[in-house]
């Protein structure tokens, strides 16, 4: 695009907005240095989290006298179902689907075909040239 | 009488072309703006996988393979307890799982889950003579083999490190980290907020259990409070492109999923590594066992970002000054603590070096 005899607006509002971002960071960065902005920030942190638990509290009494779950109780279930859902993964036969390339890789700068020099003769039997672990050898341990 | 013709004012062409393009994003924005406020959370983590193994908060996943042939040695990637793996695989093109299963990797995840309330007392030591061992058996067994390569991200790398510091002849034949913080004296704004005189460590983890995840998220949105409401601004003002849109609420969901974290790791990790710099200082005793750089002699890449807020490079280089290893490779690369490991300068710079060191160590 052409260049504009105007100066474009929105443009030096973007930059504004990325300067202004910087300058706040820097600033706050330098505050938290300071003890004592970071002593005050964590007493707002403690009484914030402290109210949380206070109407927390609130609302468990009043579940309960609705007789409803609370949300703690709700998670001691899935805690529960969480781990027979483990015991089930545990007893459940492996995907046999997943596939299981050989691992014969070699680097592609190594394996390059070059006219200068001619291919290197087949390498000896070493890890590299191990045949493909198939899944039927693996299994899945039980803890 | 003559007269002269007089030619109207001829209009600016690049003004014209920027108040059409203007009114056609206001438009687009409204219209888009609508459809967000209705769109359900990004799809993230879409690489197939299979999931190994759960144990609780552990979770152990192997991606299916994409290539015809693999790398003999299995790649173990640990990721930072506060954070979901899928960072590292939000979307096709944007997945550094999809990049090494592409360029060959067989490549296996320790991934975390919310912690509960049974998991409150989990440490170090659960994590790195528990965990980590225990996927390592895990993917041996899978894989059918016996070596394995070891990548760290942030508190993952961290973990790994004092794994392989106190496995220093186990199975790990290399070691990767990314940004992984070692000199915790250098992380100033962590240590002000978490400091003796800041607030009661004891009583806050009594008090919690476990960690909240907002107070989690929320320590690391007090390292750059204003990039929040910053980054809502750049959003509205972005709404018209799809493309930084789906990126931005991928992030954004990323952050929102910060996980709680286990009391016992939390306060083990206050103590003994942001006030005491224990890590750093060859001071910190992990199941009755010093934990020392120097015992690590597998070789070791750590990649780490010029413009980290939240692990300074200062923070990050004492690894490769400290560890044992004769291989070793330090790489400062431009990119924040995210964007490192995803985004487009990762896909660019980080993903490629990272194979170029690992194709010819996983053979």
């Amino acid at each position: 695009m052409a260049s504009s005899l105007f100066p474009d607006p929105l443009q030096m509002w973007r930059d504004a907005v990325t300067k202004l971002e910087n300058d706040a960071n820097t600033l706050a960065a330098g505050s938290m240095k300071s003890p004592e902005v970071a002593r005050s920030l964590q007493q707002a942190s403690a009484v914030t989290m402290g109210m949380q638990q206070v109407f927390e509290k609130m609302v468990e009494a009043y579940l309960r006298r609705s007789n409803l779950p609370s949300r703690k109780e709700l998670l001691e279930v899935m805690e529960s179902l969480q781990r027979i859902e483990e015991k089930i993964d545990r007893l459940l036969p492996q995907d046999t689907s997943v596939p299981k390339p050989a691992r014969t890789r070699r680097p592609q700068s190594a394996v390059a075909p070059s006219q200068d020099v001619p291919p290197p003769a087949p390498a000896p039997a070493t890890a590299a040239a191990k045949p493909a672990a198939t899944k039927s050898t693996k299994r899945r341990s039980k803890t | 009488m003559a007269t002269k013709a007089t030619t109207p004012p001829q209009a600016d062409p690049a003004l014209t072309e920027r108040l059409r393009q203007e009114v056609e994003r206001a438009v687009q924005r409204g219209l888009k703006g609508m459809e967000l406020l209705g769109a359900p959370p990004p799809a993230v983590g879409r690489t197939p996988k299979t999931m190994l193994h759960r144990r609780g908060t552990l979770e152990l996943v192997h991606y299916h393979a994409m290539a015809d042939e693999v790398y003999r040695i299995p790649l173990l990637i640990v990721m930072a307890p506060t954070n979901k793996g899928y960072i590292l695989d939000l979307t096709p093109g944007q997945s550094l799982i999809e990049f090494l299963l592409k360029r060959g990797y067989d490549v296996y995840m320790i991934d975390w889950n919310p912690p509960t309330m049974s998991e409150r007392d989990l440490k170090l030591e659960n994590y790195t003579l528990d965990f980590i061992p225990d996927c390592i058996r895990r993917v041996q067994q899978d894989s059918g083999e016996t070596d394995v390569n070891l990548v760290g991200y942030c508190a993952g790398g961290m973990l790994s490190v004092i794994y392989q510091s106190l496995h220093p002849d186990g199975p790990v034949k290399n070691l990767a980290c990314f940004t992984t913080p070692i000199d915790y004296s250098k992380m100033e704004l962590f240590r002000a907020m978490s400091s003796e005189k800041a607030f009661d460590l004891d009583a806050f983890v009594e008090k919690n259990g476990v960690i909240p995840a907002d107070v989690v998220a929320s320590g690391f949105e007090a390292l750059r409070p204003a990039s929040r409401i910053a980054g809502q601004v750049k959003l509205w003002d972005n709404l018209w492109n799809d493309q930084f849109v789906k990126g931005y609420r991928m992030m954004e969901r990323w952050g929102n999923e910060t996980l709680p974290l286990p009391g016992g790791y939390f306060k083990q990790t206050t103590k003994d590594l942001l006030r005491d710099n224990a890590l750093y200082e060859g001071t910190l005793r992990i199941g009755g066992q010093l934990v020392e750089l120097e015992k690590i002699t597998v070789p070791l890449l750590h990649v780490v970002a010029q413009y980290d807020h939240i692990v300074p490079p200062d923070c990050a280089k004492p690894l490769v000054e400290r560890v044992g290893s004769t291989d070793k490779e330090e790489v400062v690369l431009p990119g924040g603590h995210v964007s490192i490991a995803a985004g487009a300068n990762a896909v660019k710079r980080m993903w490629p070096k990272l194979d170029a060191w690992l194709e010819g160590r996983s053979l």
